[in-house]
């Protein structure tokens, strides 16, 4: 993915000549005239870099960078002045103001072109090993939101595939709840949101989900309708998740009598494919997304499942696609792809490589379970 | 975030000029909804007419407006969704919790 540079600067030839030397050199440049065209720009693209002249009619360079650092989404985005060769008092006002380094504009373009590709591989660096670190500290913590293995069962195989966006976790959990040798709960979820966020308030919803269960286990009461309804309206009152929304598919197999019950919250529909007809049948829950109102009735609903037949339940990475840099959430894609799979006897390995093939663009967390009747 | 504002009597027309609803604009859209809402506007309407894409982040930020907005009696109404983002609603239902028009019009009617 090409990296995007904002370049600031009144004087059109200058900016026409650093387009030209960034470009070529494989970055993405939005260019403008002056603050408020930059301040537009600003507004539907995050740059990976901004770099801007100190002068200019109306308001100046100084004015901008003050006018980024008040605004938490601009503030961390790496700042490179453009200066005349003479005007040191600039160079230091420009470094007070939290401004990486400077370029003065008759600097070589082969010495600019090294500057930022230094600068920016720096920045990619040091957002690298606190990525790390992050993600250490988490491991450490046991703070999983997909577990590392899925339980052996005597009439169900479960496969399930997660994979992140942009190498950071996401909303999508998943777990399975054995409760005893009998029932096994699946759960699927997806906080609505990207990245650390979401992955942030999976955890409270995991917590709640796996506490409804037991308790609701414990009276013996596995009805997911009961439980889902219950679930909705603890999360509904806490406060902490006023302002988060989480879609949620509950699945429940019986491994002694090989049945599956089903229950959702706004999520995708659990996808079946039938060996006989050799059709891709779609079941959709009817609950709304948990958290939203305090009484969400929601309802279950028994899948039958024969011996080698395949349930597929998704999170919606799996129907976001990206083609020709056009974006879209498109279920029907995602089945089309599906059903040409079953239909060549794909194995589940094959289904698994070709649907999470890093040659097709990602747009979101993407997460599958397959479950079998064996 | 690109939001038009325009009032149409008492209803408060916000039209999101980005094709791409996403991460990076979600909090924001939310601060000005929010902040339009704290004004005392109680009818709106979002016109998604030049979005092509939504996503999930969002989504969540369109359903903590509506929660935010229908204790203090106001009505939201969503217009211009794309075919794929309305099929979006519809696959998630989404469809029963917000009102989904087609046009302007068919909204400002509904208001009266």
């Amino acid at each position: 993915m090409n990296r995007i540079i904002l370049l600031v600067d009144d004087d059109i030839f200058q900016l026409r000549l650093f387009e030209k030397l960034l470009t070529s050199n494989g970055y993405n440049c939005k260019i403008a005239l002056s603050v408020d065209e930059a301040e537009s720009i600003l507004q539907s693209e995050t740059p990976d870099l901004i770099v801007s002249d100190y002068e200019m009619p109306g308001k100046d360079g100084f004015e901008f960078r003050r006018r980024l650092l008040k605004e938490d989404s601009f503030k961390n985005i790496p700042f490179l002045f453009l200066t005349s060769v003479n005007d040191k008092d600039n160079v230091q006002q420009g470094l007070d103001l939290k401004a990486i380094d400077y370029i003065a504009k008759n600097t070589p373009p082969s010495h600019i072109l090294s500057k930022i590709d230094n600068l920016l591989q720096a920045v990619r660096e040091h957002y690298e090993r606190s990525l790390s670190e992050i993600k250490g500290i988490a491991e450490r913590l046991n703070l999983r939101n997909i577990p590392k293995k899925a339980p052996k069962l005597k009439h169900f195989k479960i496969d399930y595939f997660n994979q992140s966006f942009q190498n950071q976790p996401g909303g999508d959990f998943i777990d399975f709840i054995q409760t005893n040798e009998r029932y096994t709960f699946i759960i699927l979820g997806d906080v609505m949101g990207k990245k650390w966020g979401a992955w942030f308030f999976s955890f409270s919803f995991l917590s709640y989900i796996r506490s409804a269960i037991r308790l609701c286990v414990y009276d013996e009461n596995y009805s997911l309708s009961e439980i889902l309804n219950k679930l909705n309206r603890v999360i509904h009152d806490d406060e902490l998740l006023s302002d988060i929304f989480s879609t949620l598919s509950i699945v429940l197999l019986d491994d002694e009598l090989g049945t599956v019950m089903y229950a959702g919250a706004g999520d995708l529909p659990i996808l079946k494919f039938e060996e006989e007809t050799m059709e891709l049948h779609q079941f959709k829950s009817d609950g709304i997304l948990l958290g939203f109102s305090e009484f969400g009735d929601y309802n279950e609903m028994e899948i039958k499942l024969d011996v080698d037949e395949e349930l597929y339940m998704i999170s919606d990475g799996m129907i976001d696609f990206e083609l020709n840099g056009k974006k879209k959430s498109d279920i029907n894609l995602f089945k089309e792809k599906l059903f040409n799979f079953k239909q060549n006897k794909e194995s589940i390995q094959t289904i698994k490589d070709r649907l999470f093939d890093k040659h097709v663009s990602q747009v979101d967390d993407c997460s599958i379970i397959i479950i079998k009747k064996v | 975030m690109n939001v038009k504002k325009q009032n149409i009597d008492d209803l408060v027309l916000l039209t999101i000029v980005d094709k791409d609803a996403n991460l990076t604009k979600s909090e924001n859209f939310k601060e000005i909804v929010f902040k339009e809402i704290e004004s005392g506007t109680r009818k709106l309407i979002i016109s998604f007419e030049h979005v092509e894409y939504l996503d999930s982040s969002f989504l969540g930020a369109l359903v903590a407006i509506l929660k935010n907005l229908v204790p203090k009696n106001g009505r939201l109404i969503l217009i211009e969704l794309d075919n794929d983002i309305r099929n979006l609603f519809e696959l998630t239902r989404l469809d029963k919790i917000f009102e989904l028009k087609n046009s302007l019009e068919t909204a400002i009617e509904d208001f009266k």
